[in-house]
C-alpha cells in the first residue's frame, strides 16, 4: 500500500509530516528529490575534499595542489585523487614519495621553510 | 604517534551508495595493549601509521582506531595475543577494479561492479596493480607496477541496496518511481605478490 511506504519514508520527519499523509507525502516527495539530485553532488563534493587533503598534505611538503598534479600527469602515474587523499592521511611516507616524485618531475616549488616563531614561541 | 582511523576507501566518484553495506572486519583490537605496551620501542624506530580503510558513506574518519604495528622484538609475554592471529604481511595496494581504484589488504574484502563470468569461489588476479606498500618501502607504478598482481576469491554475486530513483516535474504531473540495484561483487583479498623487483622507494 502506498500510504505505507510513504510513512516508511517520512520517518524523522518533522511536525505532521510524519504523521499525517497529505503532508508526508509531499515531503516524501521532496526528500526523493534531493536525493535523486544529491547523489550526483555527492560525487562532486568529495572530489573537492579529496582536492582539499591532497593540498594540505602537499603543502606541508613545499608542494602545492597544482604542481603536484601536474607532475604525476608527467610521470604517468595514473592514481586517482581519492586515493591519494587516503594515503596522504594515513601513509605519510608513501605520500612523501610521491610529492618528491612530482617534485622532481616538475620542479618550480620554493622549499618549507619552519614558520617564524613570534611573542612567546621564542622562548621554545 | 598520529591516532589511526578508519577511512573510506572504496569507491571512486561513481557509486558511493555501495560504501554502507560493507563492513570493516576489525583486526584484533588487542593490539591496543600491545602498542601502548611497547610504546618505549616504538619511539626508537618510528613506524609508518598503518593504513585502515573505513568502508562508510563519507570521508569522515569514523571513531575506530586500529594499531596494526607489530614489535620489533618479540621477547615481551604480551607477543601472546598478538601471535593468535594469524600471519598477515603488512602490505597494502592500489588496484584499479571496474575502472575504480580500491586501497586493498590481504584478508579485507571489497565490492565491486559486477564481474561477469566469475562464479563463486572462483581465483581472481587483479592485475592492474598502481601502488604497493609495504612497511619499509613503496612501489610507485608508472602507471603500474610491473609483475605485481593481486589474488582474490569472489565470495559473493549480490544485488546492491535498492535506491530508489524518483523523478518529478512540479505542475506537470509527472512522477516517475523507480527502484534500481546495482548488480556488486564482493571479492575478499587472499594475497598481494610479485612486487619485489621493481623500482622502490625506501622509506625512512
Amino acid at each position: 500500500m502506498n500510504k505505507k511506504e510513504v510513512f516508511k519514508l517520512a520517518k524523522g520527519f518533522r511536525g505532521r509530516a510524519k504523521n499525517c499523509i497529505r503532508i508526508a507525502r509531499e515531503r516524501v516527495e521532496k526528500a526523493l528529490q534531493y536525493s535523486y539530485r544529491d547523489r550526483r553532488n555527492k560525487k562532486r563534493d568529495m572530489r573537492g575534499l579529496w582536492i582539499q587533503r591532497i593540498n594540505a598534505g602537499t603543502r606541508q611538503h613545499g608542494v602545492n595542489y597544482g604542481n603536484f598534479m601536474h607532475g604525476l600527469m608527467k610521470e604517468n602515474i595514473q592514481l586517482n585523487r581519492k586515493v591519494l587523499s587516503e594515503i596522504s592521511m594515513h601513509e605519510p611516507y608513501s605520500f612523501k614519495a610521491l610529492v618528491d616524485i612530482s617534485r622532481n618531475a616538475f620542479p618550480g616549488n620554493k622549499t618549507v621553510a619552519p614558520p617564524k616563531k613570534e611573542g612567546l614561541a621564542i622562548l621554545v | 604517534m598520529a591516532s589511526l582511523s578508519l577511512c573510506s576507501s572504496l569507491s571512486t566518484t561513481s557509486t558511493l551508495s555501495q560504501n554502507h553495506k560493507s563492513t570493516v572486519r576489525a583486526f584484533k583490537t588487542n593490539l591496543n595493549f600491545l602498542s601502548s605496551s611497547n610504546s618505549s620501542i616504538r619511539l626508537a624506530s618510528p613506524k609508518q601509521p598503518f593504513f585502515v580503510p573505513k568502508l562508510s558513506q563519507t570521508e569522515a574518519p569514523s571513531t575506530l582506531a586500529e594499531s596494526e604495528i607489530e614489535p620489533t622484538t618479540e621477547i615481551q609475554p604480551t607477543v601472546e595475543i598478538a601471535e593468535a592471529e594469524p600471519k598477515r604481511e603488512e602490505v597494502f595496494a592500489v588496484v584499479m577494479v571496474g575502472s575504480r581504484q580500491y586501497i586493498v589488504f590481504p584478508g579485507r574484502f571489497i565490492y565491486t561492479q559486477r564481474l561477469k563470468d566469475a562464479n563463486v569461489n572462483d581465483k581472481i588476479t587483479l592485475n592492474k596493480v598502481l601502488l604497493v606498500g609495504t612497511k619499509t618501502s613503496t612501489y610507485i607504478g608508472k602507471p603500474i607496477v610491473p609483475n605485481a598482481t593481486v589474488h582474490a576469491v569472489v565470495e559473493e554475486q549480490a544485488l546492491d541496496k535498492k535506491v530508489i530513483v524518483f523523478k518529478y516535474k512540479k505542475k506537470k504531473n509527472y512522477r516517475r518511481n523507480i527502484g534500481h540495484r546495482q548488480p556488486i561483487t564482493r571479492i575478499r583479498i587472499t594475497s598481494i605478490t610479485g612486487y619485489q623487483d621493481s623500482p622502490a622507494v625506501t622509506l625512512p
